[in-house]
């Protein structure tokens, strides 16, 4: 058995003639899904891995797919997926219509974005305010601005560290419902929240 | 004539130190620690401590029982394993428009990399280098392991 390791690796040695430099490996995606992709570029190739596990390696001045097996890659990489942290996630909270306070199924989803952020060692939050395309500009610029800062102001009343929240607002710019201009839109009377 | 001169120094030095506080924003920050971790900044090195901010130019460097995860401003998400080192070469990103690029250089260990908005607009715009390779990032998630010299 001892003897068997020992020949295969010699003619691995003697097959390759060095050693492997560096593996590059596609892993699942989390979170929102996707198809993830990398291209390696070394000397004249370029290796393209899109699926997931797919592996390549650097060896003697050129990289190459290779098949590696999900243990190993697993067992290579585990300190470093355990060093991972949560993930930043993002949030959607709705508004009654030329107020800054929430519409009463997004004070309940409130509650998502809190229990996210206390799951955390450290974290920032940023939120930005939208408003729909009713009334001038000047007023959905200072409204959305005030729907973003009273989202602050709960978090900070909830006990979050002010000094880890940034606020902005966009007006009736970046719609995430395209409408016209002077159109009310309820999924447009919003803010976006990332916690990380 | 002397005092036009020492305005003008006083200007060069004002703007001066204006720029490089502008040129050196947080573009990380450590959300996770384990062992021993270590921050290479301007020559200096400092031990890793959750919380704490990430700079472009800084160099990660983890011990023997050490790992370390952290969040780019774009929501790009490291984490290493021991006996690693990553040079955070280049990095900018507009939170208005989530146009950026980044370069990381992964000198040795292990790496795993959830990459964020820069990559989600601009596929390609984050590379990571190796000592024999370039990784070009569409997204989103992928590991990298360069092996030591001693190997």
């Amino acid at each position: 058995m001892m003897r068997r390791e020992i020949l295969a690796l010699g003619s691995m040695i003697l097959l390759t003639g060095c050693p492997r430099q560096a593996l590059f490996v596609v892993l699942p995606n989390a979170g929102d899904g996707g198809v993830g992709a990398i291209t390696v570029e070394e000397g004249e190739t370029a290796t393209t891995l899109e699926q997931p596990y797919a592996a390549a390696e650097s060896r003697a001045g050129s990289t190459a797919r290779i098949e590696e097996s999900r243990e190993n890659i697993n067992v290579i990489f585990r300190h470093a997926i355990a060093a991972q942290p949560i993930l930043p996630h993002h949030f959607r909270l709705y508004f009654i219509l030329g107020s800054d306070e929430l519409t009463p199924e997004s004070k309940i989803a409130y509650r998502a974005v809190f229990d996210d952020v206390k799951q955390r060692l450290v974290y920032e939050i940023e939120v930005i305010g939208f408003a729909d395309t009713l009334g001038d500009p000047a007023y959905n610029q200072s409204l959305s601005l005030a729907r973003a800062a009273a989202i602050r102001d709960t978090l900070v009343r909830d006990g979050l560290d002010r000094d880890a929240i940034s606020i902005a607002g966009r007006g009736k710019h970046d719609l995430l419902v395209p409408t016209a201009d002077q159109a009310p839109e309820p999924r447009n009377r919003r803010v976006e929240i990332t916690v990380r | 004539m002397g005092l036009a001169l020492a305005l003008a120094a006083f200007l060069l030095l004002a703007t001066g130190g204006t720029v490089v506080a502008a040129e050196t924003p947080r573009i990380a920050q450590i959300k996770k620690l384990t062992g021993q971790v270590t921050i290479l900044r301007a020559g200096e090195r400092l031990p890793a401590k959750i919380g704490d901010p990430l700079f472009e130019k800084d160099l990660v460097q983890t011990g023997t029982d050490g790992g370390i995860g952290i969040t780019f401003i774009d929501n790009t998400v490291f984490s290493a394993g021991p006996n690693s080192e990553i040079a955070l070469d280049a990095f900018r990103f507009d939170s208005n428009n989530f146009q950026g690029a980044m370069l990381a250089d992964m000198r040795r260990g292990t790496l795993a990399v959830v990459s964020g908005d820069i990559t989600r607009t601009t596929p390609g715009a984050m590379k990571i280098k190796t000592p024999t390779a370039v990784i070009g990032v569409r997204g989103t998630t992928f590991a990298v392991q360069v092996y030591g010299e001693h190997l």
